[in-house]
């Protein structure tokens, strides 16, 4: 059998021929073999969008307080600082990991993807396999800090002390929305593609009950 | 050229892509990636059933979420409470209007589609009919499934709470509780529904050939 002529359905996780006959699964009729070039230069669109959004997504203040007549603005990285200093440690490092660390991580992940997919690498398709599929899951939860301002400014809405979200809040909102969306195009062929010898493993699946 | 059936007795694990030729399972058994421990498949006769059991009562507690308030702050003795329509008024009298349409979208629209196509879905394979919308259906929630973002809403007002737990006195609402269990029937939903095995079960009942 053929193994490295098998692809997986994105939709319907159905087992599919990777060949020139038809450009449909056979399950569900999604288009899985649009064209390889399309995907890649849609991921790098998108992920160019994001790391331009994530600049004034710092730059520009995320939270503004409203205090008495007297407005204080608070960045991405002023806030974490803040809340290190006042020690609300947990909170503090929850906020980094979420709007720091998980979307620079992305940029970088969906970078080195589409670099390998270019150039012959060292790296085995399996890890790249596990990159991306590590890559799809932690986007959303870069949503944590628009979320907690949103929340923040409902609750402290009164007509002596306000909290309001910032011009970052739309730019970080909207690049989360972006990288999900670069993740989501990029083609799981770019990986299979050009070490078609050593796809895929072969095996029985594994019990447990 | 392997006809389409024996097709369908091999399955690539959805993480790292490993090929595998399915075993047959016996009943409440799980098949998982030898590479990354990730389900591969299972066996379950209930799972119709169960689903949609579960389904409903996750209804039941959006709709509780949506409509009462998720928590209520008393700082001296002024008070406020956070709800879905104080929610998006705050947004619009700030003029957020793109976090606002993405909160609408996240919050709103996808949970409401997922649960509503889930429910159809379930019903309708469970008795046989409408082979077109619920192959239309099983598309829908493959592509809504990565914006289903209930447990990141609820971490967030964790945070939030404690970010405001030294300035207020925090009462939890009603929508609170609501929003936790529809996380962890969630989880079980996403747990105990297959989508492998609701193809499978859509090309058995409705044959390959339905359009
Ligand atoms: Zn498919
Ligand atoms: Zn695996």
């Amino acid at each position: 059998m053929n193994n490295e002529h098998l692809i997986r359905c994105h939709i319907c996780e159905t087992v599919n021929y990777d060949n020139a006959l038809t450009s449909e699964c056979r399950r569900c009729h999604t288009k899985i073999r649009a064209s390889l070039r399309c995907s890649y230069n849609k991921t790098l669109a998108f992920l160019i969008t994001a790391i331009i959004l994530y600049i004034p997504a710092n730059l520009y203040p995320i939270l503004i307080t409203k205090q008495f007549g007297m407005n204080s603005e608070s960045t991405i990285l002023g806030g974490i600082i803040h809340l290190w200093e006042l020690g609300s440690y947990p909170i503090a490092l929850i906020i980094l990991v979420a709007s720091v660390v998980v979307p620079l991580l992305k940029f970088l992940l969906i970078t080195y993807l589409l670099i390998t997919s270019k150039h012959q690498t060292h790296s085995s398709s399996l890890d790249k396999h596990k990159l991306l599929y590590i890559t799809e899951s932690i986007g959303p939860w870069s949503m944590v800090d628009v979320f907690v301002v949103v929340i923040l400014s409902v609750l402290i809405h009164f007509s002596g002390i306000q909290i309001y979200p910032g011009t970052a809040a739309t730019a970080f909102a909207l690049m989360v929305f972006f990288t999900m969306l670069s993740a989501l195009s990029f083609d799981t062929r770019l990986i299979v593609n050009h070490n078609k010898k050593s796809n895929y493993k072969k095996g029985k699946a594994l019990h447990a009950s | 050229m392997i006809k389409e059936h024996e097709l369908d007795k091999l399955i690539i694990c959805k993480k790292c892509h490993t090929l595998y030729e399915k075993v047959p399972l016996t009943k409440n058994e799980k098949a998982f990636c030898n590479e990354c421990n990730v389900l591969l498949y299972q066996q379950d006769a209930d799972m119709l059933n169960k689903s949609l059991a579960l389904v409903i009562t996750a209804g039941i507690s959006l709709f509780i979420a949506f409509n009462f308030s998720i928590i209520n702050i008393n700082i001296q003795g002024l008070e406020q409470s956070l709800t879905l329509t104080s929610l998006f008024m705050v947004l619009a009298e700030h003029e957020q209007y793109v976090v606002g349409l993405l909160f609408l979208f996240i919050i709103v629209i996808f949970p409401i589609s997922i649960l509503l196509s889930t429910f159809v879905l379930l019903f309708f394979m469970k008795i046989g009919k409408a082979p077109y919308l619920t192959k239309r259906l099983l598309i829908l929630l493959a592509h809504l499934k990565p914006w289903n973002m209930v447990d990141i809403f609820f971490i967030s007002l964790l945070v939030s709470m404690v970010k405001l737990f030294d300035i207020a006195n925090i009462e939890l609402g009603i929508a609170f509780v609501a929003f936790l269990f529809m996380l962890i029937l969630d989880i079980i939903i996403t747990k105990n529904l297959s989508f492998h095995e609701l193809w499978l079960l859509h090309a058995q009942t409705y044959g390959y050939k339905d359009e």
